[in-house]
């Protein structure tokens, strides 16, 4: 930040305006998003927002870096190419429910367990908005919506607990309107090194009715005071619960993820970054 | 007396060792500079099952695995009686089998039979019976006057690591049966012996290796796959040899995982490359619309096999065709390359790369079973081939702004920033889009980007005509086929030529855009034209008149599933039937 202008949160916005309700919790995602990035001070340049397909999804196109706005569902496995490929870029995944814990459930899970140096921005909203309405993975059991007329018959999956089996690094969980909370916690997922997600609840207000706010803000409640993200298990207690929504950082662990493993395994094979194996070389093995 | 060519076989189950003694033959052959055509054949167990290989040596180079043996070495007849369909002894041929072992009755092949003490000798020699391949190779050597001295330099190579007691065990296991050979051997058995001078050492190469190198040639330096049969070669091949390159390597958790990474490494700059076969393909066509919507090079390997389904997924086919090029939601340009043997599965991945980069396009590469997985001997490959790298923003191109999709350039290819210029930052959708990548409903814009995406396409189709020709200038009859039953029309081109028959063939490697003005020019003077693929549906010959008035009474279709390889004679016949 020395003698450049400081990068300010409406550097990080694009032109577009969003195709999202009004009074949607997506807004307040991105711009805690521009926010956490400001207070990072990221180069836009040197910065990648992919996502899939879904409300949220829209949001790359609101960013003023780089975007990738691909298929339903498998934004993570192109933001595990890049990252592989690109260490030095700073990747972010913006997806919603639907995309992240459904079509796109078997990326997520290997996501997390390659620790591919990504962060996640899940905006959980319970509901398919984008095509008007129809059950989630994460929509509530019993719920009535344009698909489950008479009621959801599945149970919902909680993207944390899902993320915690599945062995992410950082977890944690935030709501669109907690501004305070939510840019805080987007700033250390984003320097974390790992796959990292933030589940947050972004309400839909015009699928799940407009309530939503007044629905959530009561059961909102910090995680208690002294408590050590270190354990998945103590994690678990906190998902889940019963007419509670509790937020912060559920979890965290710094073990070596997909970057560094690539960085030591081409240490092994004897990669030598000063003079790199040429195909001619190679050719060489195949004669008797 | 000498040959020309010899077709050797063996068979066997597992613990027999019959796969390496035919690398070991290989091998040998290579280190004489002779030319080696190498197949192999397994039954469905995943280990200790049957296994057969059959390898063509030649002075000449060769392009089929020979549709009758010369010399067959049985360790097992029920394994025999499996693979009797591809292991047909030519008439006078030999067929050695263990002198415990005898025929069973009615299930001797036809040939000189011959017993050999394979297992005494493994026995006498090591103290155990895992040395039978071995001495076979011995008795082979010493009976037929096969080049000894490259099978023991072979054997040497291959037990280097393990080394010490292993390899001295295999040397006397060959010795054992060298001896027993040389002792045995008869005038009609030196007949077999292959006359010539020896030359250069050759490369050992599959056409799955051969693909790979010509990728990691063209610079490619992310790889992401899933494996399936019969392309997980490639796989492994780049999660080896990736890394020393600098790159990157992810076996991915499916399909849809590997292009999705593949796409991901492009956007960021990256020459990437994924490989599979029939089914992961069917997965791969969400993320080929995005790669074309996108305009993101990408390079993707399908090796076909038998289908659909799993089909036979150890034998060729080639009925992938129609996915490859109009497996497509929406209207999804790609080019589809097919190459017709090994050395060009080397060209194919650099061209495939080259195009892919140029013009900002999937590029598919039709490979198949027969040509992925056999092995041949090559003196060389084109290691000094051209590599072609993406158009990134010049300054004239983001003065004003940048415009990722600008419009107007005569072959619709705009410059592609990468990630980390500030001058290009972008933001791309699968949406329609307008010149900066922003999202549009709009009938015009999206009608005008389809234009751009196909204009590369016309560029394409006009600046590439990839097509091989065989046979004689001014033909009566012409064969159309592609992939790797070129292998058998080229010789049985040759053949008929030799008798006089006017007859050629093409055989175009770039099948989608088409090269139809070569085509045309091909079938004009044609009083016959033999189509010939092996798809039961007849995918060729119906693609083939989506862009063709093909004049149906001078059409001769020869079309039929795979799963048995194409013999010449088979070829042959066609052809003559086009004469009658």
């Amino acid at each position: 930040m020395s003698e450049q202008a400081a990068r300010k949160p409406n550097d990080y916005k694009s032109s577009l305006k969003p195709v999202w309700c009004p009074g949607c919790g997506d807004f307040g995602v991105v711009a805690a998003l521009y926010r956490a990035l400001s207070q990072l001070q990221i180069p836009q340049e040197k910065i990648a927002v992919l996502s899939g397909i879904g409300c949220s999804s829209r949001l790359p196109g609101y960013m003023a870096t780089y975007g990738f706005n691909g298929v339903h569902g498998r934004a993570l496995p192109v933001a595990t190419g890049l990252k592989a490929s690109r260490p030095d870029l700073t990747v972010i995944v913006a997806a919603g429910d639907g995309d992240g814990v459904s079509i796109g459930a078997g990326h997520f899970i290997h996501a997390a367990r390659r620790n591919a140096d990504v962060t996640y921005v899940m905006m959980d909203n319970q509901i398919y908005g984008l095509t008007k309405g129809q059950v989630a993975p994460t929509t509530p059991q019993g719920d009535k919506t344009k698909s489950t007329l008479y009621g959801n018959p599945d149970p919902p999956v909680d993207p944390c607990e899902l993320a915690l089996a599945a062995g992410a690094t950082f977890v944690a969980r935030t709501f669109s309107a907690d501004m305070k909370g939510e840019v805080d916690i987007l700033c250390q997922a984003i320097t974390h090194k790992g796959f990292s997600i933030v589940d947050i609840i972004s309400p839909c207000v015009t699928f799940r009715g407009d309530d939503q706010y007044d629905f959530w803000k009561p059961k909102l409640r910090a995680l208690p005071e002294g408590y050590a993200p270190n354990s998945r298990t103590e994690a678990l207690r906190f998902c889940r619960e019963e007419g509670v929504l509790t937020t912060g950082i559920l979890f965290r662990d710094e073990r070596p993820g997909l970057v560094e493993h690539q960085e030591q395994i081409r240490k092994s094979a004897g990669f030598n970054p000063a003079s790199p194996s040429k195909a001619e070389e190679l050719v060489r093995g195949f004669y008797p | 007396m000498a040959v020309s060519d010899l077709v050797v076989g063996a068979v066997g189950r597992g613990g027999d060792g019959v796969i390496l003694s035919g690398e070991l033959l290989m091998a040998s052959a290579a280190s004489r500079g002779l030319y080696g055509y190498m197949v192999q054949s397994y039954g469905p167990q995943i280990r200790g099952g049957e296994s057969s290989f059959r390898a063509r040596f030649n002075v000449e180079q060769v392009s089929s695995p020979g549709d009758f043996l010369d010399i067959l070495a049985v360790f097992d007849w029920a394994a025999y009686k499996m693979f009797k369909q591809e292991l047909r002894p030519k008439e006078g041929a030999f067929v050695l089998h263990d002198e415990d072992n005898p025929a069973p009755e009615g299930e001797m092949a036809p040939g000189r039979i011959m017993a050999a003490p394979f297992a005494k000798l493994s026995k006498s020699s090591t103290g155990g019976l895992q040395a039978k391949n071995v001495v076979m190779l011995g008795v082979l050597c010493g009976f037929f006057e096969l080049d000894a001295e490259g099978v023991r330099a072979g054997i040497k190579k291959k037990f280097a690591k393990k080394g010490g007691e292993v390899l001295d065990k295999n040397l006397a296991a060959f010795e054992a049966g060298f001896s027993y050979g040389q002792a045995n051997s008869t005038g009609e058995t030196q007949k077999m012996r292959l006359d010539h001078v020896p030359g250069p050492p050759k490369l050992v190469l599959s056409g799955n290796e051969a693909l790979a190198l010509g990728a990691l040639h063209a610079g490619c330096r992310f790889y992401a796959g899933y494996p399936i049969t019969p392309s997980s070669e490639i796989l492994e091949f780049m999660g080896k040899n990736m890394w020393k390159f600098g790159g990157s390597f992810i076996q991915a958790e499916d399909e849809l995982a590997s292009i999705g990474m593949v796409l991901g490494a492009s956007f960021g700059g990256t020459k990437a490359m994924t490989a599979t076969s029939g089914p992961g393909f069917s997965l791969m066509t969400e993320m080929l619309g995005l790669g074309s919507m996108m305009e993101i090079p990408a390079v993707i390997v399908d090796v076909q096999r038998t289908g659909p389904s799993t089909g036979i997924p150890t034998k060729s086919e080639q009925s992938d065709l129609w996915q490859a090029i109009f497996g497509m939601h929406g209207d999804a340009p790609r080019v589809v390359l097919a190459p017709s043997d090994v050395e060009d599965c080397f060209h194919a991945a650099v061209d495939a790369f080259n195009i892919s980069e140029e013009y900002q396009l999937p590029v598919v590469i039709l490979s198949d079973q027969l040509l992925a997985q056999r092995k041949v001997t090559l003196p060389s490959l084109p290691l000094d081939k051209e590599v072609v790298s993406r158009r990134t923003p010049a300054e004239g191109d983001v003065e004003g702004g940048y415009k990722r999709y600008k419009l107007g350039s005569g072959d619709g290819v705009s410059p592609m920033a990468v990630p980390g210029d500030p001058r290009g930052i972008y933001q791309t959708t699968g949406l329609e889009h307008n010149e900066k990548g922003e999202p549009t409903s709009s009938f015009e814009l999206h009608e005008a980007m389809n234009e751009k995406r196909y204009k590369k396409l016309k560029a394409v189709a006009e600046r590439y005509r990839y097509v091989r020709r065989y046979g004689a200038g001014e033909p009566e009859v012409g064969i159309l086929a592609w992939g790797s039953s070129k292998g058998a029309i080229k010789e049985a081109v040759a053949k008929a030529n030799a008798k006089g028959l006017k007859v050629a063939a093409f055989i175009p490697e770039l099948l989608y855009p088409f090269p139809k003005h070569e085509l045309e020019a091909f079938l004009r003077p044609l009083k016959k034209i033999v189509i010939i693929e092996l798809s039961y549906g007849g995918q060729f010959y119906k693609y083939l008149k989506t862009f063709l008035e093909l004049p149906e009474e001078r059409v001769l279709l020869k079309k039929r599933s795979g799963g048995a390889f194409l013999g010449v004679a088979e070829v042959e016949s066609a052809i003559e039937e086009a004469f009658q």
